[in-house]
Order: structure tokens, then C-alpha cells, then sequence
């Protein structure tokens, strides 16, 4: 019982990061059609940018140093205009290109900003104590310890989830949002600023980055240049068996691809456990080939009469 | 005129669309363009929303030149459409599809208030309005395509074959519609059309197209008995024998 509670909140605490990472895919999907890659690289940024630009070994913290009221709002901000300055510089211009096109666009600003970052902080791993303490664990019933911080995914990421649901379903910008991901040329021909739109897009998709990047920072303890690319990884995977163009399937995928990685690692006899990732891209073909569409068939993906 | 094209040329890739069509609508009036499938009617209406760039030509809206604008720019100026295939968003509600059509507008006691008198003028729409719009049948859909133009407060509409697919009592309704909204707000409209009859019926003016160029123009009135327009909406040259009955 103990044992399986703690299993639980692992795929919950897993699944949220995939969650929330393919919310930020899905959504730029939605309204640009485009498979940011470069998804993964503005979790990165956010994490590096805890600490002093300095291609030192040890990481000195600065922005991660901050009070946390302050330190948040900052790297949300940084992530934020990161992403935005994505949209101007990348996204803008191949804005009539075709979904190809856009895909390896963000494919080479994810390079570009790997490198950027190797350039000023180095290549090199390097270990960051924030919040540290967050990971001792708490005992939540009879017997079960977990880490605090598993607790605080999950709750961040449900409080994030409904903070979008609100947007997206009570604010006019949430309601043209979602006319623009079914529609766009629809949206814009009565009156929907297209660039308006996407830009508030864009720069949600990197606020849920950025609260993946700290959080995740927290758990490992270590930035690395190449960090934030199996998170994309598993998030788009996520996003694709979840159905693209459906958030609630990107937020089904991420969980369901959070728990059967749990799973695995929890029962897979030890000499497997290795290649767990194995078994979990075998389950993603697996659903694929059972139900091609994804789990949760986005209705504005389906062919209308 | 409130509406001008001048010599619009459009093309989708190698295959040319429109060459060189010029038509007018006056302030308040109805026109109506029609022909056969593929004769570029779509093509005309997305070009003066500005969702398509014509290869050349120029189109002026209320003294403005407006090809070039961005679509959004055109609806902000008073340019509404409902196009062929209606294009609600399925997945909102109906609600959500009229306060889209809002979007340019800040006045939100002046939405509500428009919002309400779409509401009078189909009241199905008030029935079913937390219910999502892909749920609607044909012709409720259709009417939440005209409800959701006019919530752009718009000058001119274009709509692109409103009786498409609907049953003749409900394409009634919708005309019933359209002509008392030119009658009690002044609406001017363009309305595309492949029957000429309905188009004969209730338009002031008639443009027949086919291959991309206007074969015919005239007022409704002295195109009345058909002839000149079967003849150009089928290409027969003058005494040429052609009965068709559409």
C-alpha cells in the first residue's frame, strides 16, 4: 500500500513535467501548426539563468540566490522574452512556410541556443543547490515518506493547468485563442489580430517552460547544456499520443507517458531497467498503431462537412 | 461606391483564377455574383476579405484601398464575410463564436446588445447558446455564420452560397434575413451564388462569372427573364439553342 502510494506520486510527479512541457508544445501548435523543438532549449535557458554567466566550473548563483518572490517573476521574465524573442527573430519570418519548414526552424534555434549556452557557461555539467532542502521528505500518511517537492509538482502543475483552463475557456484572449488553433484564417477574417494571439501564445508556451525549468533544477540539482532536450522529447511524444491539437490529450500523453515510465522502472526486472526507454517508445508504437489519432482526438483536427 | 475591384487578376499557383474582374456595390444595395462551379466567386470574396493576394488589381472600400491589408484590417474597416463552408468554430460555443465575431469591438454593453438582437433574429441560436457550434444542423450553423459576421458591426457583407446544402425553407429564412437586415440597418451585401434564380429573386444587381471573368452584368430587374443569364452562365454565344432548366 505504502509502497504503491509512492509509486503513484513518482508518475505523478514524472508526469507533471511531461504535462507541462506538452502544454507549452500544444499550445504553439495550436495557433502556429509548428513542433517547436526549441521547446526543451527555453527550459534550459531558464534553468542556466539561476546563475552567473560564467563559463566557471562551479556555478555561482545569482538570479537563484534571489528571494523566491523575486526569483520566480525573473525567470519566468527571462523565458518569457527568450521565447518571444523566438517568435520575432524565427517563427515571424517563416510564418507563410510550410509546418516542414517551421519544424526545422525550431530545430535550428534549439541548436543555436544550445550552443549559446555552451559559449557563456560551457559545456560542462555543473551542479546548482536550489532549494535543496524542498527534497526531504514529508510524511503524508502512516508510513509513506515522499520528497516535498514531488507534492509541489504536481500541485504547481494542476494549479497551472487550471489557470489555463480559465484563461483559455473565461478571458476573450483564451476564446480567440482556441477560434485561432480550430481556424485561423476564420479568426483573423472577423477581426482576431493573428500576431496578438500568437505572441500571447508564445509567451505562455514559455512561462510553462519556465516553470518546468525551475522545478526540475530543484530535483536534479545539475544544469546541463542538453538538459531540457529528453524533456521535449517526452513531451512531444506525449503530445502525439495524445492526439495533436488536443491540450487535454498533450496533458493524458504526459501523464500516461510520466506513468508507464514509473512503472516500468518500478517492475521491470533490474537487468532490464537500463533500457526502460526501450519499452516506453515500444509502448508509443504501441499506441500508435492502435489508435493512429491519438488518445483524445481533438475535434478541430477532425475533417468537418 | 462603397465597394470597387478593379481588374482583378488572382492565381493558385500556375492555375489562373481570376482575370480581370471588375465589380461595384453601392451603399445599401445588394449584388450578387454567380456562376458555375470553379468560376473564381470564392476566389473574389476571400480576395476583398484579403485572405488571398491578388496577382494584380486593386480593391477600395469606402475610398480605401484595402488589398494588402491584413485580413483583420479589412474586418476592423467594416469588411465582413461568411464564407462557403461556413467555418464555425466546432468546438466553441455558440456564444464563444459570436464573441469572436466581436473581436475588433471594445464596447462590450454595444456586443451584448448586438449579441441579443442576433439572438432575436434566430432564436434557435438563443436555445442552444452553451451548446458547441459542431453540434449544430446545417442550417442552424449557417444562421450562426451570418449571427457571428454581424457581430463585427459590420458595412458591407460578402456571403458565399448561403442556400448550400440546406433544405428551401430554411435557404427562405435565411433570405428573409439578409433582406431585412439591408432594410433595417442599411447592411450592403454580396452574395455569392451557383443558382441565378434565387440570386434574380432577391439582388439588385447581377454579376455572372465563369472562367475567372464577368460574362454579364446588369440590374436584377432587367435581367428578369433569365435568358441573358443562362446564356452566360453557360458560355452559349447569341442564338445559339440552349434550353437548360437549373
Amino acid at each position: 500500500m505504502a509502497y504503491g502510494f509512492q509509486v503513484l506520486i513518482d508518475a505523478l510527479s514524472l508526469g507533471s513535467f511531461y504535462a507541462l512541457a506538452a502544454l507549452g508544445i500544444g499550445l504553439l501548435f495550436g495557433v502556429l501548426r509548428l513542433i517547436n523543438f526549441a521547446h526543451g532549449d527555453f527550459i534550459t535557458i531558464g534553468a542556466y539563468a539561476l546563475i552567473v554567466p560564467s563559463a566557471a566550473t562551479q556555478a555561482t548563483l545569482l538570479i537563484g540566490g534571489f528571494h523566491p518572490l523575486f526569483l520566480i517573476p525573473s525567470i519566468v521574465g527571462i523565458v518569457i522574452v527568450v521565447a518571444l524573442i523566438s517568435e520575432f527573430a524565427v517563427f515571424r519570418p517563416l510564418r507563410n512556410a510550410s509546418p516542414a519548414t517551421l519544424m526545422i526552424g525550431s530545430f535550428a534555434l534549439g541548436y543555436i541556443m544550445q550552443n549559446l549556452v555552451i559559449m557563456i557557461f560551457g559545456g560542462r555539467p555543473k551542479a546548482v543547490g536550489l532549494w535543496s532542502d524542498l527534497n526531504l521528505g514529508v510524511q503524508i500518511i502512516e508510513g509513506v515518506q515522499v520528497p516535498q517537492l514531488q507534492l509541489i509538482i504536481i500541485s504547481v502543475t494542476l494549479a497551472l493547468m487550471v489557470l489555463l483552463v480559465v484563461f483559455l475557456k473565461r478571458t476573450k484572449y483564451g476564446v480567440h485563442m482556441r477560434a485561432a488553433a480550430e481556424d485561423f484564417r476564420m479568426a483573423r477574417m472577423l477581426g482576431v489580430q493573428a500576431n496578438r494571439v500568437i505572441m500571447l501564445a508564445v509567451a505562455i508556451s514559455g512561462m510553462l517552460a519556465s516553470a518546468v525549468s525551475l522545478l526540475f533544477v530543484v530535483q536534479t540539482g545539475i544544469l546541463d547544456f542538453r538538459m531540457g532536450v529528453p524533456l521535449m522529447l517526452f513531451a512531444f511524444i506525449a503530445t502525439v499520443i495524445g492526439g495533436m491539437g488536443s491540450l487535454v490529450g498533450a496533458v493524458v500523453g504526459g501523464f500516461t507517458v510520466g506513468a508507464v515510465s514509473i512503472l516500468l522502472q518500478t517492475f521491470l526486472p533490474s537487468e532490464l531497467r537500463v533500457f526502460r526507454d526501450v519499452f516506453v517508445f515500444a509502448f508509443v508504437i504501441l499506441v500508435l498503431v492502435l489508435r493512429p489519432q491519438g488518445l483524445v482526438v481533438s475535434r478541430s483536427a477532425k475533417e468537418r462537412v | 461606391m462603397l465597394l470597387e475591384v478593379d481588374n482583378l487578376h488572382a492565381h493558385y499557383g500556375r492555375l489562373t483564377a481570376l482575370r480581370g474582374v471588375s465589380l461595384t456595390v453601392a451603399e445599401g444595395e445588394i449584388a450578387s455574383i454567380v456562376g458555375p462551379n470553379g468560376a473564381g466567386k470564392s476566389t473574389t470574396l476571400l480576395s476583398i476579405s484579403s485572405v488571398l493576394t491578388p496577382t494584380t488589381g486593386t480593391i477600395t472600400f469606402a475610398g480605401k484601398t484595402i488589398n494588402g491589408l491584413s485580413p483583420e484590417a479589412v474586418a476592423a474597416l467594416g469588411v465582413s464575410q461568411v464564407p462557403e463552408g461556413r467555418h464555425i468554430f466546432a468546438t466553441l460555443s455558440v456564444e464563444e463564436n459570436l464573441l469572436v465575431g466581436a473581436a475588433i469591438r471594445k464596447d462590450t454593453a454595444a456586443i451584448t446588445k448586438d449579441r441579443e438582437r442576433v439572438f432575436e433574429l434566430f432564436p434557435i441560436l438563443a436555445e442552444r447558446r452553451k451548446q458547441s457550434a459542431g453540434k449544430l444542423s446545417g442550417g442552424e450553423q449557417q444562421m450562426l455564420a451570418i449571427g457571428r459576421a454581424l457581430m463585427t458591426n459590420p458595412r458591407f457583407m460578402t456571403i458565399d452560397e448561403p442556400s448550400l446544402g440546406l433544405a428551401p425553407r430554411i435557404v427562405d429564412r435565411v433570405y428573409d434575413v439578409l433582406l431585412e437586415l439591408r432594410a433595417s440597418r442599411g447592411l450592403t451585401l454580396l452574395i455569392v451564388e451557383q443558382s441565378s434564380e434565387r440570386a434574380l429573386r432577391s439582388a439588385d444587381k447581377i454579376y455572372v462569372l465563369r472562367n475567372g471573368e464577368i460574362q454579364l452584368s446588369g440590374a436584377a430587374s432587367d435581367l428578369r427573364d433569365g435568358e441573358a443569364v443562362h446564356a452566360a452562365y453557360f458560355g452559349f454565344s447569341e442564338g445559339q439553342e440552349g434550353k437548360v432548366d437549373f
